[in-house]
């Protein structure tokens, strides 16, 4: 929670997916950091869903994981490109709970995310997970359109 | 450095939660040197555009000018330009369509997680999330 005097953000949380969307958010996050000085954190949860499970597991994660360190270094460099050093992360489980679980653990002031993420058939980071993160996150949240 | 934040709206409805959007939109608009709208709706049900008596009740009217003009006195204090706008309809159609109108240019909007409590009902959570879904703005919701 933000208290009166405390409006700084210090840190940021931009959790990413590749889509178009995200790249977005972290072009504004980018200009934000630029603006207030603050730390940036990536994040990228594979997602551990039931009908993965019943499917060939180990593989797709494998491949989730293997796209997602891909996206991270992506990002990272697009940062890297403008002076800015980021923490990066590579989570697995539940999508929301995961990125609250960072939030809390890394003390995040603001979280900036996509309107939403990749199409249906990759089933990541839907508008469903920036809709759930303005209903329960407990930080504020800056939602690109 | 540049952000393109220039104008924000910001929605307000007397609440401590809009109070902080404001601080927060505030805050914003010194780093970019940019202009704040504050908007208050007050929220007169549908029937009450075809029941006369229903214009009648400008009573509140005057309570929405008020925070209005308290919004304005802590903009000014910290030295940033605060256009206030109140309107009389329902509070998350009016801002969403005031959102997407190209005219007014607004590039982010800062609203206030909840509202006002749920008896009192002019700003509910659920105006937060009607905007959240219908703006084609970037976002930002205030916890």
């Amino acid at each position: 929670m933000n208290t009166n005097s405390n409006y700084s953000f210090k840190k940021i949380l931009v959790p990413i997916d590749g889509s178009k969307y995200s790249e977005k958010a972290l072009q504004r996050a980018c200009e934000i950091v630029n603006a207030f000085d603050s730390k940036i954190i990536l994040l990228y949860v594979v997602e551990k869903s039931l009908p993965i499970n019943l499917l060939d597991r180990k593989e797709y994660l494998k491949i989730l994981r293997k796209f997602g360190n891909k996206t991270l270094e992506k990002a990272n460099n697009v940062l890297l490109k403008k002076g800015i050093t980021a923490k990066t992360f590579l989570k697995e489980g539940n999508i929301v709970a995961e990125i609250e679980k960072v939030v809390k653990k890394e003390k995040c002031d603001l979280i900036i995310v996509g309107n939403k993420g990749l199409g249906s058939i990759t089933r990541f980071l839907l508008g469903s997970v920036s809709n759930k993160l303005a209903q329960s996150s407990s930080c504020s949240l800056l939602i690109i359109k | 450095m540049t952000i393109k934040t220039k104008k924000i709206l910001v929605p307000i409805d007397g609440s401590k939660n809009s109070i902080r959007g404001l601080d927060m939109a505030i805050h914003i608009a010194r780093q970019s040197h940019g202009t704040i709208t504050a908007m208050a709706v007050k929220s007169v049900p549908g029937i009450y555009a075809i029941h006369p008596l229903g214009f009648l009740d400008f009573s509140s009217m005057t309570e929405v000018k008020k925070f209005l003009n308290e919004a304005k006195v802590r903009a000014a204090k910290k030295g940033i330009q605060l256009t206030a706008k109140a309107l009389v309809g329902d509070p998350g159609y009016d801002i969403a369509r005031f959102v997407n109108n190209k005219k007014n240019k607004i590039d982010l909007v800062v609203i206030g997680a909840r509202g006002r409590s749920s008896a009192k009902e002019i700003f509910l959570g659920s105006v937060s999330n009607y905007v959240l879904h219908k703006s084609k703005k970037p976002v930002l919701i205030v916890k």
